[in-house]
């Protein structure tokens, strides 16, 4: 997907039509194992900044990778990275890394030794491999211990490992798989801002992750995959708009919750208010635009001092909660 | 407050004195050691209304460790040994117990079948009553010791897979996938877990090897009908053959697990097994027969059975050194095998390793 | 994006020495770090020593001479022996005949001049070609007398005292004169022997086959098989580079390691075995030619089997099961080719075509040694007839061990031709599997 600058997010199996190849793209894409789908018919094409994906367990989201990465190959459908079939011919490897939520590395080799071997298949020369691998180990901020042996890393150090491997022959299409698992909070910002960075730079980024927390602070473009089908993908605020169904809460922090309350319930897009506690008021719409424009005249209109306001639903688990039928 | 001033609650213990009370506000002070912020810099708890003895408790206690002893009931030692033996043996015949795969199962039932070759072709003979044919494949000193040690077919091909096969993954699929951590967190010895494992495999081995000579022994003297007296007078050899069989499936066995606990996954004990008694029995045969020396037989499991097994039967000695030296051998063998296999399960970590 | 995006018309398969480098050293490296790796190289370095042990020692004992012809007995108690009376005319069974009454008189000899005093004096080893000469004279005293003309000429070839090769069937046999060649040196002839069959036997069973079987057997089938357990094959799959790839230069690294110790192996047994040996200088040189072949049938295999267990690793479930039960069956076919060179059915066997290497090179370097195993057979030992004469039975002592390890080549008949054959076929074989195994690989989805 192009950065959504409008804000107005993609309806599920529309594409824009692309100027270039995109570095990914699936077209109706099936993974099946015997009785159990693994993918459901998902098409979607990636290209250009840091993508999200999001799902519980067992979406699909590690089926995906894996089809990506050339590991596994789809029942049904085409996969393309920049437009080739990688189950058939290995040579877009040469533009993507892959870093992949399995955590076995060569702990006998040092961090330096690991990449640079690995970065030789690329077709460089040891001198060219040492030299990249020196580079991309410290942007990863390993440059004190890449003669250390994997096996005494900790788990946030491994993961930059992977991630220093997987940069090395400065790919155009990154694919994360769970890179922050097991990272302690100085170990999950390093990467985070990696991924940024490398975002910022103009690389196509795709990780999946659980903690949905840092994938709102890396990216707004997200793809929410549930029992292998596709349920959205675009902007975050953009998805959240479309959900017209699901109402929109606006909690309100005030020392006169039921009185303020009152005055909302003339509004005709309000309907509904709770009180979850004291001191705090929700209102529920089905149109938070509209309500946006009239909040400020309401609360100055009633008088009683609004101490905060939020929006607390319109962040990604509630998305996701709702999308995959976690309930509200 | 004194302990008995509120009787309701229980007595407890806390920061390692009896008494105190245990209270939510305590608790959190305790462990946060957060007061009113004019403390010493030494971190410190304070106990909320707690008696004068202790008004000042210091993080740094050690607690009383006093355990009571668990009044729960347990199995008796034989019935949880029993269900490890259990797990691995019932794991041929059905499922829900340890899984064997369907290429092993298939291959033991060939093996058992091939094992009671002997019995099919005495049975055979007995049907057209060809005498000539009895004489070769009935009860005799040589075809009651062939059916054990025989070299060809039977430890040259059969028995060393089947053991193979069997020992395979026994120690160290639980080394691999971290299933030691369920066996040693269970009032579990680790000597009855060893033995145990040992006992499943000699179990198999034991029926497929002298359970098959049972059969085609009593097989074929009813197929005969024999008398009372052909049975007397042939039990001791059949005895001493059940038992060299018997050192057969020993020396597998602890040969079999030694190596088993010695790696992590199951194809380099099954193929290692296979090494050291095909492997060794060659080099020795070949050293025979270039420079008619037979002592590297010492040195193969299979040759030392088979001698002790001559002299326990009583057939003729195909070796040039006494059968002592082979029983010491193989007494020497089998105390390598198993301190080896003693020490790598005593050292077995109860995590995955 | 800051350079323009490289091309992707690259094919997978380029820059392969910087690629196969790569994993060549990895796979050694991995090699090196293991514990497998150096338990099975020093098992076999340590029963090479041991089986080169037996050899030294055997080197450095003595056979006792044995008079085969029994000529060194003295019959009738004159001093002189049989055979020297026999030679010089006089009766053995008369004590008052014996050359001491000649003019001048003969001084007699002692028994031991007359054990061991008719040696092989093969010229050739050629069918039907005349062979052979009466040292001792036991023969060559009658030529000429009357009615013996049909004794010293019993072979009918019209050359008296001597004998030929004739093949009766399958069997090379000796067709003799009496009393010719009948009193070999034992210990000469157990020496040469030995030293050949040692060489065949070790080589053949010893390093060709249970070393060219077991170091695969631990070393190969773990080359893509522990990756996927490992779950590091990602690795080396997520690159642009083919998956045939992988398995050719894996399977180079495996051959890096082996094939080095293999020969290193063959060179510092052939260098023992060389000066050790029986030679009329100090060391054997036309040996060389055998462990030349010994260790190219041990590189062949290895590399065989190699390209078989690493396919079979990879097939996952019941590949390696499938690998044991090969493993013996490729034992059975090996003693089969041994010790039954003709049976057919070991030609479906990998280790036959091994055998037929070392075969080939060793009748190239021995050409003579059926003729030896003939003589050797037709022998006998001391009989109680004054005139020797031959009892098939017996045979001279390292006889029986030779001809079992000992094989002509049966496929053209030339031994160079059958080496050349076999090696062509051993690698037929290794391409085969490893077309077999990239095609698998290629399909297998990796978890």
């Amino acid at each position: 997907m192009m950065p959504d600058i409008a804000q107005t997010g993609q309806v599920a199996g529309e594409r824009l039509p692309q100027a270039e190849v995109p570095a990914v793209m699936l077209e109706q894409v099936s993974k099946w194992y015997g009785n159990i789908i693994g993918m459901n018919d998902i098409s979607l094409a990636i290209s250009g900044g840091v993508t999200g994906l999001l799902g519980p367990n067992g979406a699909g989201k590690s089926t995906l990778f894996k089809i990506l990465a050339g590991k596994l190959k789809p029942s049904q459908g085409t996969v393309r990275l920049f437009g080739i079939d990688p189950w058939k011919n290995t040579a877009p490897f040469a533009r993507i890394g892959y870093v992949s939520e399995n955590d076995a590395l060569y702990d006998w080799m040092t961090a330096l030794e690991f990449v640079t071997t690995l970065a030789r298949l690329y077709g460089y020369t040891r001198e060219e491999a040492r030299v990249k691998a020196e580079r991309v180990l410290e942007f990863v901020d390993l440059k004190d211990v890449m003669h250390k042996e994997i096996g005494k890393f900790s788990k946030g150090m491994r993961q930059r490992v992977k991630i220093a491997h997987a940069l090395v022959n400065d790919p155009e299409l990154i694919i994360l798989d769970e890179p922050l698992q097991g990272c302690d909070p100085l170990a999950r910002t390093t990467i985070m801002n990696v991924i940024r960075e490398l975002g910022a730079m103009g690389r196509t980024v795709i990780i999946s992750s659980h903690i949905l927390e840092e994938i709102e602070r890396i990216t707004e473009q997200i793809v929410i995959l549930n029992h292998g089908r596709l349920l959205a993908l675009g902007n975050v605020h953009a998805i959240r708009d479309m959900l017209d169904a699901h109402p929109h809460s606006i909690a309100l922090s005030t020392d006169r919750p039921r009185e303020l309350g009152k005055a909302f319930l003339d509004h005709k897009e309000v309907f509904g208010v709770h009180f979850p506690e004291e001191g705090k008021l929700i209102i529920r719409t089905h149109n938070l635009g509209a309500l946006h424009a009239d909040l400020p005249q309401l609360i100055t209109d009633s008088g009683f001092s609004v101490t905060a306001i939020d929006n607390p639903d319109d962040n990604l688990e509630s998305i996701l909660t709702y999308l995959t039928g976690g309930g509200d | 407050m004194e302990a008995d001033e509120n009787p309701n609650l229980p007595d407890a213990e806390f920061l390692g004195q009896t008494g105190a009370k245990v209270e939510g506000q305590t608790r959190l002070e305790a462990a946060y050691g957060s007061g009113d912020g004019d403390e010493q810099s030494i971190p410190s708890a304070s106990v909320a209304g707690g008696t004068k003895q202790h008004e000042q408790a210091h993080l740094g206690t050690v607690f009383d460790q006093s355990y009571q002893s668990w009044g729960g009931s347990l199995n008796p030692r034989w019935a949880r040994n029993w269900a490890i033996l259990r797990h691995h043996v019932y794991g041929l015949f059905s499922t829900g117990h340890r899984p064997y795969g369907i290429a092993t199962k298939l291959i033991l039932f060939a093996a058992f079948l091939i094992s009671l070759g002997d019995l099919g072709m005495s049975f055979i003979s007995a049907i057209f009553s060809e005498t000539e044919m009895h004489r070769v494949f009935g009860v005799s000193k040589d075809n009651l010791y062939g059916h054990v040690l025989g070299f060809w077919p039977r430890n040259a091909i059969c028995f060393p897979i089947i053991a193979a096969l069997l020992i395979g993954g026994i120690i160290s699929e639980d080394r691999t996938h971290g299933t030691s951590a369920i066996y040693f967190s269970r009032p579990l010895n680790r000597i009855d877990y060893t033995a145990m494992k040992f006992l499943s495999v000699a179990i198999v081995l034991f029926m497929l090897i002298v359970g098959t000579l049972g059969i085609y022994y009593t097989g074929d003297i009813l197929m005969q009908g024999e008398g009372w007296a052909f049975f007397l007078d042939t039990l001791p050899i059949f005895l001493g053959a059940a038992l060299a069989g018997t050192i057969l499936v020993f020396t597998y066995s602890s040969i079999g697990l030694a190596l088993s606990s010695v790696s992590r996954g199951k194809f380099f004990p099954a193929v290692a097994l296979l090494g050291i008694f095909l492997g060794m029995k060659l080099i020795a045969f070949l050293i025979y027969v270039l420079f008619e020396r037979s002592v590297l037989y010492l040195l193969s499991p299979y040759d030392c059975v088979a001698h002790v097994g001559q002299a326990l039967v009583g057939t003729t000695s195909t070796y040039d050194h006494p059968w002592t030296w082979s029983l010491m051998s193989l007494v020497v063998i089998n105390a390598i095998a198993l301190y080896i296999l003693a020490s790598r399960v005593s050292s077995m970590e109860v995590t995955r390793e | 994006m800051a350079e323009k995006p490289r091309p992707l018309h690259d094919k997978v398969w380029s820059k392969l020495d910087r690629k196969a480098t790569a994993i060549l050293e990895l796979t050694l490296r991995q090699y090196r770090t293991r514990l497998s790796t150096w338990a099975v190289l020093s098992v076999g370095v340590i029963l090479v020593l041991i089986t080169v042990l037996f050899y030294i020692e055997a080197m450095n004992s003595e056979i006792e001479a044995v008079d085969n012809d029994g000529d060194s007995v003295d019959s009738d108690g004159d001093g002189y022996p049989d055979g020297q009376e026999n030679l010089l005319g006089t009766s053995m069974n008369n004590a008052n005949s014996h050359p001491g009454l000649f003019d001048p008189p003969i001084p007699p000899d002692s028994a031991e001049d007359w054990i061991n005093e008719d040696g092989y004096d093969f010229s050739s080893a050629k069918l039907g070609t005349s062979q052979g000469y009466d040292d001792d004279g036991d023969c060559r005293v009658k030529i000429g007398e009357v009615g013996w003309s049909s004794w010293v000429d019993e072979n009918r070839n019209n050359i008296s005292c001597d004998y030929f090769f004739e093949m009766r069937g399958f069997d090379l046999e000796v067709i003799a004169d009496p009393n010719v060649d009948e009193d070999p040196d034992e210990d000469a002839y157990f020496k040469e022997t030995l030293h050949r069959s040692f060489v065949l036997g070790f080589g053949k069973i010893g390093f060709v086959f249970v070393l060219g079987i077991f170091v695969p057997l631990f070393l190969a089938s773990g080359l893509i098989r522990d990756e996927i357990a490992d779950g590091t094959l990602h690795y080396l799959v997520a690159k642009p580079i083919s998956r045939a790839e992988i398995l050719l230069y894996r399977l180079l690294g495996y051959v890096a390691l082996v094939w080095p110790y293999f020969i290193a192996l063959a060179v510092i047994t052939g260098i023992i075995t060389g000066f050790m040996g029986p030679s009329d200088g100090f060391f054997r040189f036309q040996d060389l030619l055998v462990w030349f072949g010994i260790a190219l049938a041990a590189c062949l295999l290895s590399l065989a089997y190699a390209a078989l267990f690493m396919t079979m690793g990879t097939i996952h479930k019941y590949g390696m099961v499938a690998a044991i039960v090969f493993g013996v069956w490729e034992f059975a076919m090996a003693m089969l080719s041994i010790f039954e060179p003709e049976a057919t059915v070991s030609r479906l066997s990998i280790s036959h075509w091994g055998m037929v290497i070392v075969d080939g090179f060793s009748n190239m370097a021995w050409p003579d040694s059926q003729y030896l195993i003939a003589l050797g057979e037709s022998t006998s030992r001391s009989s109680d007839s004054p005139w020797g004469e031959r009892i098939y039975s017996d045979g001279m002592p390292g006889t029986e061990a030779f001809s079992s390890f000992f094989h002509t080549t049966d496929l053209t008949g030339n031994p160079l031709q059958d080496a050349l054959i076999a090696s062509g076929v051993l690698i037929s074989m290794v391409i085969i599997m490893l077309v077999i195994a990239q095609s698998v690989f290629k399909n297998k989805e990796i978890d």
